[in-house]
C-alpha cells in the first residue's frame, strides 16, 4: 500500500503549487533541453555530402516534419512555421521518452508543461490568423453563422486549448500511474519493461506526433 | 468489470466475424489471418483487462475505516472503469476486423496493416486509460476530512462523467481506425497520409472524453462546503451525468466524420489537405454539443 500511496502525490501537484514538485519539473525540462541541444550540435557539427549516422537521423526528422507542415500549410507557411513545428515535436518526444530512464520523470506529466505549450500554439495560431486575414476578417469569423453565436464560438476556441493539453497530460500521467500500480501488483516482475515500452516509447511518440499535428492544423485553420 | 466485458466481447466478436469472412475469401493465407485476428483481439481485450485490474483491486483492497464516503468513491470507480471500457473494447475491434479483411485482400502489405492496426487501436484505448486514471484516483485518494453530504455526489459524478464520456470516444476512435486499415489495404502507398489523418481524427474524436476527464478532476479536487440540502448534491451528480451523456453522441459522431475523412483520403490522396480541413470543421460543429454539456456541468458545479 505504501507504494500505491504515492499516487496521489503524483496527482496532487495539479492544484497545490508546491515549489518542490515544480522544481523537479523544471529540472527535467532542462535535461530535455540539454539533450536537444546536444543532439542538434552533434547532428549539425560536421555536415557532409556523405552524412554520418546522427546527421541522417536529424535530417530525417526535419525532412519529414517539413513535409507534413507543407501538406497542411503551403511552402511559404512551411518556411515560417517549420522550425517551430520540428522543435515542438522533438521537445515533446524527448520529454515523453525521458520517463523510461530510472529516476527521471516526464516533464509532460505535470499539467503546466502541456498547458503552456497549448497556450503557445493557440497564441501563435491566432496571431497567424490575424496577420494573414487582417483583424476585421478574423473578428467577423466569430460571428460566423449568426451574431449571437459569438460566445459559443469563443468557448469552442478556448476548449481547443483544454483538449490539446489535457490529451497529452492524461495519456502520459495515465501511463505512469498504470505502470506504478501494475509494478506494485506484480512485485516488479516481468511486466513493467513491456509497459514502459508501450506507454513510454509507443504512446509517447504517438501523443507527441498528435500534439504537433494538431498545432499545425490549428494554424492552418486560422490562416485559410 | 461486467460492463467492461460487454464491450470487449462485442469488439472481439466483430474481429472474429471479419476474420471468418477473410478466410473464406482467401483461404490460402488463413494462418496469417488467424495470427492477426489473435493480435487484434488481444488489443481489444486490454480495455477489459484494465477493468479486471480495477475489479480485483476493488475486491481485495482492505479499506481502513470504511465510511460512506469511501463507499461512494469505490462505487464511482467501478462505474467509471466499467462504462469506460465499453467504448474502447468495441472500438478497437473495428481495426482488428478490417485488418483481417485487408490481409485477405492484399496479403503483401500485411505487416504494414498490422502496424497501422496497432497504432489505431492503441489510440482507441486512450478513453479507457482516462477512466482508469479517474478510477484509481477515486480508489486511493484520501477523502477523510471532506463533508459527506455533497461530496458523495461529487465522487459518483466524477466516475459517471469520465466513464460515460469514454463510451462515445472509444467507439468513434475505433470507426476511424477501422476505416484507415481498410484504406491501407486498398491503397498501400497512401499509408503515411492515411495514418496521419486517422491520428488527427481520433484525437479530435477523443475531445469529449477529455471534457469528461476535466469535469471529473474538478469534481474530485474541489472542496465543497457542507450542506444538508439535496439540491447541492444533486447538482454535482447531474454535472457528471451531463458531461458524461453529452459526450457519447459527439464522440461517435466525430468518429464517423473521421471515418469518412480517412476513407476518402485513401481513395483520393491528392486532396488529403482539403479533406482533413473539411473533416475538422465538421467535427468542430458536431463537438459543440459536448461543449454545451460541459458548460452546463461547469455552471452546475460553480454556480448552483
Amino acid at each position: 500500500m505504501g507504494e500505491l500511496g504515492r499516487i496521489h502525490q503524483l496527482v496532487f501537484p495539479l492544484f497545490g503549487h508546491t515549489a518542490a514538485i515544480n522544481l523537479e519539473v523544471v529540472v527535467m525540462t532542462w535535461i530535455v533541453m540539454a539533450a536537444l541541444i546536444v543532439f542538434g550540435y552533434l547532428s549539425a557539427r560536421k555536415r557532409d555530402i556523405l552524412p554520418r549516422p546522427i546527421q541522417v537521423v536529424g535530417e530525417l526528422f526535419v525532412g519529414q516534419l517539413y513535409g507534413l507542415t507543407e501538406d497542411a500549410l503551403d511552402k511559404e507557411g512551411a518556411r515560417t512555421y517549420g522550425p517551430l513545428i520540428v522543435a515542438l515535436f522533438l521537445f515533446l518526444l524527448f520529454s515523453n521518452w525521458l520517463g523510461i530512464i530510472p529516476h527521471l520523470e516526464e516533464p509532460t506529466k505535470d499539467l503546466n508543461t502541456p498547458l503552456s505549450l497549448g497556450l503557445m500554439g493557440f497564441a501563435i495560431a491566432h496571431y497567424a490568423g490575424i496577420r494573414s486575414k487582417g483583424f476585421k476578417a478574423y473578428a467577423s469569423e466569430y460571428f460566423a453563422p449568426i451574431f449571437f453565436m459569438m460566445p459559443l464560438n469563443v468557448i469552442g476556441e478556448l476548449a481547443k486549448i483544454v483538449s490539446i493539453s489535457f490529451r497529452l497530460f492524461g495519456n502520459i500521467m495515465g501511463g505512469s500511474i498504470i505502470i506504478l500500480v501494475v509494478s506494485y501488483l506484480t512485485y516488479n516482475l516481468v511486466l513493467p519493461p513491456f509497459l514502459y515500452a508501450f506507454f513510454g516509447l509507443f504512446v509517447g511518440t504517438i501523443q507527441a506526433f498528435v500534439f504537433t499535428m494538431l498545432t499545425v492544423v490549428y494554424i492552418s485553420v486560422q490562416v485559410k | 468489470m461486467g460492463l467492461g466485458a460487454v464491450g470487449a466481447a462485442i469488439g472481439e466478436g466483430y474481429t472474429a466475424a471479419q476474420a471468418n469472412l477473410a478466410v473464406s475469401r482467401n483461404s490460402d493465407i488463413s494462418g496469417d489471418i488467424f495470427k492477426n485476428m489473435l493480435v487484434g483481439q488481444a488489443v481489444a481485450e486490454s480495455a477489459s483487462i484494465f477493468a479486471l485490474v480495477i475489479a480485483i483491486l476493488l475486491l481485495f483492497l482492505d479499506v481502513p475505516g470504511v465510511s460512506y464516503l469511501k463507499a461512494a468513491a469505490l462505487f464511482g470507480a467501478g462505474i467509471c472503469m466499467g462504462f469506460g471500457a465499453i467504448g474502447s473494447g468495441i472500438g478497437s475491434g473495428f481495426p482488428g476486423g478490417q485488418t483481417c479483411t485487408g490481409i485477405s485482400r492484399q496479403p503483401a502489405v500485411s505487416s504494414r496493416l498490422t502496424t497501422n492496426m496497432l497504432i489505431g487501436s492503441a489510440v482507441c484505448q486512450t478513453p479507457a486509460i482516462f477512466s482508469m486514471v479517474v478510477a484509481l484516483i477515486l480508489m486511493f485518494m484520501d477523502f477523510g476530512q471532506a463533508p459527506l453530504q455533497p461530496t458523495w455526489a461529487a465522487l459518483v459524478g466524477a466516475g459517471l462523467s469520465t466513464g460515460l464520456a469514454a463510451i462515445g470516444s472509444g467507439y468513434g476512435g475505433g470507426l476511424a481506425a477501422g476505416a484507415s486499415c481498410e484504406g491501407v489495404a486498398r491503397q498501400p502507398e497512401t499509408t503515411g497520409q492515411v495514418t496521419t489523418t486517422m491520428l488527427v481524427g481520433q484525437a479530435v474524436a477523443q475531445t469529449p472524453s477529455i471534457f469528461g476527464l476535466l469535469v471529473s478532476f474538478i469534481l474530485l479536487f474541489r472542496s465543497f462546503p457542507e450542506s444538508s440540502s439535496l439540491a447541492a448534491a444533486m447538482a454535482l451528480l447531474a454535472a457528471g451525468i451531463s458531461t458524461g451523456f453529452g459526450g457519447i453522441g459527439p464522440g461517435i459522431g466525430n468518429g464517423m466524420a473521421a471515418e469518412g475523412g480517412v476513407r476518402w483520403v485513401s481513395r483520393n490522396v491528392e486532396k488529403a489537405g482539403e479533406l482533413m480541413r473539411i473533416m475538422l470543421v465538421g467535427q468542430a460543429v458536431s463537438q459543440s454539443t459536448a461543449i454545451y454539456a460541459m458548460v452546463v456541468s461547469l455552471v452546475l458545479i460553480f454556480v448552483v
